[in-house]
C-alpha cells in the first residue's frame, strides 16, 4: 500500500486538538437555531457527530463532557511545554496513576482515536492507512491503530513513552504498543495481568503493579507524593459513588439515562478520572438522569428493548447508533467498557492507595475479562450480572473484527447466556471505529430486525430467571 | 525416513497407538512454553498438537470465529471430530490468544477429567521466574494427583537429560540441512520434528540417530536459493514442500515446528523446577514474550548467517496478532543486514492458497536474480 503522507498540522491529536478549540466557545443553553447555524460551517463527519451530541436532550451535558475532552487535550500540551512527560496508556489502564505524579500526564489511544473518527473529516482512516502503509496487519485494532498510526509518522504531537498492561489480555494492542515504542525510540514500562484469579495470582499481579509504580517513578525522576496521590484517590472515589448512582439509574425503565451517556462515562473514566472536572461531568450526568427520571422522560413512545452491549459499541456514527437506537425505543445499557467497577480506595496510606489503585487496574474493563484464568467464564460472569441487575432483555455483541480474544468466547458467552439467564445476544460484525467494515445503515437494519423477531417475544425477562 | 514419511502427517501415528495399546496415558499440549520433560517424567507421553494444514473448519468455527487463527480452528476442528479423542487430558498455556480460545472451546466441549492451565508469564525477570517456577510446580502436582504418577527429581532430571540428548542431536540435523551441499530439504525437517513432538524422547534420540547416519551422505537435489522461514505456528509440511517444490530451497527455520521449539534451553538452577523454569522462560524466541524484540531478531539474524541464506520469507496466518505485528520490525531489520524478504501472509491450511504463494515465491527468487 502506498504511504499516506501527514504534514504535522494533520497528525490527529494536533488536528483534534485546534477543532476542539471551538468547544470552548460555544456556550450552554445554545438554541437549535444557533446549534443548526454552527453545523453549516463544520465539515461534515464533525458535523454529524456534534448533531449527535447537542440534541436537545443532551446538549448541555454533552457540551461539559467535550469540554473535559479538550482540558484533558490541554493538559498534554502544558505537560509537554513544561516539561512534564506524556504517556500513552490504553484504554485499561486506570489514568489517576499517572495523574499521581506531578511530572506526567496520560493520553489515551483509544479515545484519541475515538475523538478522531468523531472530529476529523475523514474520520481516522488517514492514520490507519498510514499505518497499513509501514505493513501493520489489516487485522490490528483500529482503537488504538488510529492514534498509533498518528503517532508513527512522527509529525503529530508525540508521547514520550508508553505504558502497556494489554499483554494477557490483548495479544494485538500490546504488539502495537510494543512496535510504536521500538519505532519513535521512546520507553515502554509495563505491567501484565497475570491470567490467574487465584490468591497467588492477585497477589503476584500486586507485586508487578508495585514494580511498575518503581519503574514509573525511576523514569519520572519522581517520588509519588502521598498528599498529591490522596487528593486524586478522593475525586476517583467521589466520581465511583456518582458512576455508581448513574448505574442504578438504568434500572428504571423506561431507562431515564441517554444512550451517549453509556459512551461519556468511559470516556471520562479512561482520560480524566481522579481529577475534580471529572466528578463535576459524572455529577451532571446523574444529574440529568434524575431530571429525566422525574419527568419519565423517553425519547420513544415506549422502551422496546433493553440491550447490553457484551463489549464495545460502534463510534463513527454516534448519532446512528445511540441516539437512533434510543429514538426507536431500544436502550443502550452500556457495553463491556462501561464495566469499570470502580471500588472506594482507602486513602488511609501510600501503600493502602496503592493496593487500591492495583486492584482497580486488576479490575478495569478487558484486563478484568480477557486477562481472567478463563476468559469465557469471567466475561460471561460479568455479562450475566450486569444483565440481571440493569434488567437487560437482549445482548449485542459488536462484533469488532480485531477482538480476537472475545470473538474466541462470544459463542461460548451466547448460548451460555441464553441459558443462564434466558437473554439471546445478537452477534454482528463490523469495526467499531472505521466505517469501511460495516455501514452503519446495515447495522441498524439488523439491530432492528432482531429486536423485532427475537427480543420483543421474549418471554420472561433477565431478573425473574436463573 | 521411508516410514517418517509415511505416518508424519498422521495426528494418531502407529507409535502412538501402540503406546496406548501398552496401557500408556497421552497428554497433548500446543505451545513451546510446555515443559514436556514434566510429562515425560511422570510416564506420560506428551503430545504436541498438530493440524498438519487440516482444510476443514466447520466445527471449530462454531466455537472459535473466522477472525481467529486457522491453524486453532483447525486444531480445534480435530478436537471436536474426534480425532484427538485418544488423549487423555489437556495441558492450556496462554501462547496467545487464539490458543486460549481453542483450548477454552475446546474443553467447554469435550469436558477432560484432566485439564491443567500453565500460566506463562510474558517476561524474563526475577519475579516472573519465580512464579513461574511455582506453575510448574503446580502442574507436576496436578499431573502428579490425577494420574496417581510420582515425579521424583530425578525423574525430572532424567528426562530434562533425555530432552538435551534430543536437542543436541537436532542441532547435527540443522547443520546437515544447513552445509552446502545441504542433506535434507526443509520439508524433510519439519515432518521430523513434527513426528518427535509426538514420540518420547528417548524413543525421538533413537530415531534421530538412525535419521543422521541415513542422512550423513546425502545431498538434496539442485536448488535455486538458499531461503530461510519463520513466523508463525505452522506445521505444514505441504507448504514447506510446496515453496521448495518451485526450487527454492528451506535451507534453515525460525518457526516453533522448526528450531525454536529446540535450540536454546539454557538454565543454571540446581532445582528441577526452577531449571525448568529458567530454560522455557529464558529461552522462549517467541513474540509473545514482551519487550525481547532484540533478543529474537539477533537470534533469527544468526540463524540466517549461520545457514548462509539468501533471503527470508516471513510467514504468518491470516490473523495472528502476534506475527503480525512483529513480522514489520523483522522485516525493517533483516532487510537492513541485507537479507531480502517475502512477507507472505496467508491462511492455513487452505489448499486454494497454493498457487498464490507458489508464485509469490517465485517472483522472489527472480527478485533474488535466480
Amino acid at each position: 500500500m502506498a504511504q499516506v503522507e501527514i504534514r504535522p498540522y494533520e497528525g490527529l491529536i494536533n488536528r483534534v486538538y485546534e477543532i476542539f478549540s471551538i468547544v470552548d466557545k460555544l456556550p450552554l443553553n445554545m438554541s437549535d437555531e444557533e446549534v443548526e447555524g454552527i453545523m453549516h460551517v463544520l465539515p461534515a463527519d464533525l458535523a454529524k457527530t456534534m448533531r449527535a451530541f447537542t440534541i436537545p436532550r443532551i446538549r448541555n451535558t454533552s457540551l461539559k463532557f467535550l469540554g473535559l475532552m479538550k482540558k484533558w487535550l490541554d493538559g498534554a500540551h502544558e505537560a509537554k511545554r513544561v516539561g512534564k512527560k506524556v504517556m500513552l496508556v490504553p484504554f485499561n489502564f486506570p489514568p489517576e496513576i499517572v495523574h499521581s505524579f506531578e511530572g506526567a500526564w496520560p493520553i489515551t489511544s483509544e479515545v484519541l482515536s475515538t475523538l478522531g473518527v468523531a472530529a476529523l473529516e475523514g474520520q481516522g482512516e488517514r492514520y490507519w492507512d498510514y499505518a497499513m502503509g509501514l505493513g501493520l496487519p489489516d487485522f490490528a485494532c483500529s482503537a488504538n491503530m488510529i492514534e498509533v498510526g498518528s503517532a508513527l509518522t512522527e509529525s503529530d504531537f508525540a508521547p514520550d513513552a508508553v505504558i502497556s498492561d494489554c499483554f494477557a489480555s490483548c495479544d494485538i494492542n500490546s504488539k502495537t504498543h510494543e512496535f510504536l515504542a521500538r519505532y519513535l525510540g521512546i520507553p515502554l514500562l509495563f505491567l501484565e495481568k497475570t491470567v490467574d484469579n487465584s490468591e497467588r495470582g492477585i497477589k503476584q499481579y500486586y507485586k508487578y503493579f508495585f514494580r511498575l509504580i518503581e519503574d514509573m517513578e525511576e523514569y519520572l525522576g519522581e517520588k509519588l507524593d502521598e498528599e498529591r496521590m490522596r487528593a486524586v484517590v478522593e475525586n476517583a472515589n467521589r466520581a465511583s459513588e456518582l458512576f455508581w448512582e448513574l448505574w442504578d439509574l438504568h434500572k428504571f425503565a423506561p431507562c431515564p439515562v441517554p444512550n451517549v451517556f453509556s459512551l461519556m462515562v468511559y470516556g471520562v473514566r479512561y482520560t480524566m478520572w481522579g481529577t475534580e472536572e471529572a466528578v463535576q461531568v459524572i455529577r451532571d450526568m446523574v444529574e440529568l438522569s434524575k431530571e429525566r427520571l422525574a419527568r419519565g422522560a423517553y425519547p420513544a413512545e415506549a422502551e422496546v428493548a433493553r440491550s447490553l452491549w457484551t463489549y464495545t459499541s460502534y463510534y463513527f456514527d454516534m448519532g446512528g447508533l445511540f441516539n437512533w437506537m434510543e429514538e426507536n425505543g431500544i436502550t443502550h445499557l452500556g457495553d463491556g467498557l462501561d464495566l469499570i467497577f470502580p471500588q472506594p480506595i482507602d486513602p488511609t496510606s501510600r501503600e493502602s492507595m496503592l493496593t487500591g489503585m492495583a486492584e482497580i487496574a486488576r479490575n478495569m474493563p478487558m484486563t478484568r475479562q480477557m486477562g481472567a484464568s478463563s476468559m469465557s467464564v469471567q466475561w460471561l460472569d460479568d455479562i450475566t450480572w450486569a444483565s440481571r441487575e440493569l434488567d437487560a432483555n437482549c445482548c449485542i455483541y459488536c462484533g469488532h473484527h480485531s477482538c480476537k480474544q472475545t470473538w474466541s468466547g462470544a459463542s461460548v458467552v451466547r448460548s451460555e447466556l441464553m441459558k443462564r439467564a434466558k437473554i439471546p445476544t445478537l452477534i454482528l460484525q463490523g469495526d467499531s471505529w472505521i466505517k469501511r467494515m460495516t455501514p452503519i445503515s446495515v447495522l441498524q437494519e439488523t439491530i432492528e430486525e432482531f429486536v423485532n423477531n427475537v427480543v420483543k417475544k421474549r418471554e420472561a425477562p433477565a431478573r425473574a430467571t436463573g | 525416513m521411508r516410514t517418517l514419511q509415511s505416518q508424519s502427517t498422521d495426528i494418531y501415528t502407529e507409535y502412538v497407538r501402540d503406546w496406548k495399546e501398552k496401557g500408556g496415558k497421552v497428554l497433548g499440549y500446543a505451545c513451546v512454553a510446555t515443559p514436556v520433560e514434566l510429562i515425560e517424567a511422570a510416564g506420560i507421553l506428551p503430545y504436541r498438537i498438530k493440524a498438519f494444514g487440516h482444510p476443514d473448519t466447520e466445527l471449530g468455527d462454531a466455537y472459535l470465529a473466522r477472525f481467529n487463527c486457522r491453524f486453532c480452528r483447525s486444531c480445534l476442528q480435530l478436537g471436536l471430530d474426534g480425532t484427538y479423542d485418544f488423549l487423555d487430558g489437556l495441558v492450556e498455556t496462554n501462547g496467545c490468544d487464539h490458543l486460549r480460545g481453542m483450548f477454552e472451546n475446546w474443553q467447554y466441549v469435550k469436558k477432560y477429567d484432566f485439564f491443567h492451565y500453565l500460566k506463562v508469564p510474558h517476561f524474563l525477570r526475577e519475579d516472573s521466574l519465580e512464579y513461574f517456577t511455582e506453575e510448574i510446580q503446580l502442574m507436576r502436582q496436578a499431573i502428579a494427583e490425577h494420574f496417581g504418577a510420582e515425579i521424583s527429581d530425578d525423574a525430572l532430571r532424567e528426562a530434562i537429560d533425555a530432552y538435551d540428548e534430543v536437542f543436541a542431536k537436532l542441532k547435527q540435523v540443522y547443520a546437515l540441512r544447513e552445509k552446502v551441499p545441504p542433506a535434507l530439504t526443509g520439508a524433510e525437517v519439519m515432518r521430523l520434528i513434527c513426528t518427535g513432538s509426538s514420540m518420547t524422547a528417548r524413543d525421538f534420540s533413537a530415531l534421530l540417530d538412525e535419521v543422521l547416519s541415513e542422512k550423513e551422505g546425502a545431498r538434496v537435489p539442485e536448488y535455486k536459493a538458499r531461503l530461510m522461514i519463520l513466523g508463525s505456528a505452522t506445521d505444514e509440511v505441504d507448504l514447506i514442500a510446496d515453496i521448495e517444490s518451485t526450487g527454492a530451497l528451506i535451507a534453515t527455520d525460525a518457526l516453533c515446528y522448526g528450531s525454536r521449539s529446540f535450540w536454546s534451553r539454557e538454565g543454571e538452577s540446581g532445582d528441577p523446577a526452577r531449571l525448568l523454569a529458567e530454560r522455557y522462560l529464558g529461552n522462549l524466541f517467541c513474540p509473545r514474550m514482551f519487550t525481547e524484540y532484540e533478543k529474537r531478531r539477533d537470534y533469527i539474524l544468526e540463524t540466517a548467517r549461520r545457514a548462509g541464506v539468501e533471503g527470508a520469507i516471513i510467514t504468518y496466518n491470516k490473523f495472528c496478532d502476534l506475527h503480525g505485528v512483529e513480522a514489520v520490525s523483522l522485516r525493517m531489520d533483516l532487510e537492513d543486514a541485507g537479507i531480502p524478504v517475502l512477507v507472505l501472509e496467508k491462511d492455513y491450511g487452505s489448499k486454494a492458497d497454493t498457487g498464490r504463494i507458489k508464485t509469490r515465491v517465485q517472483a522472489f527468487l527472480e527478485r533474488l536474480g535466480k
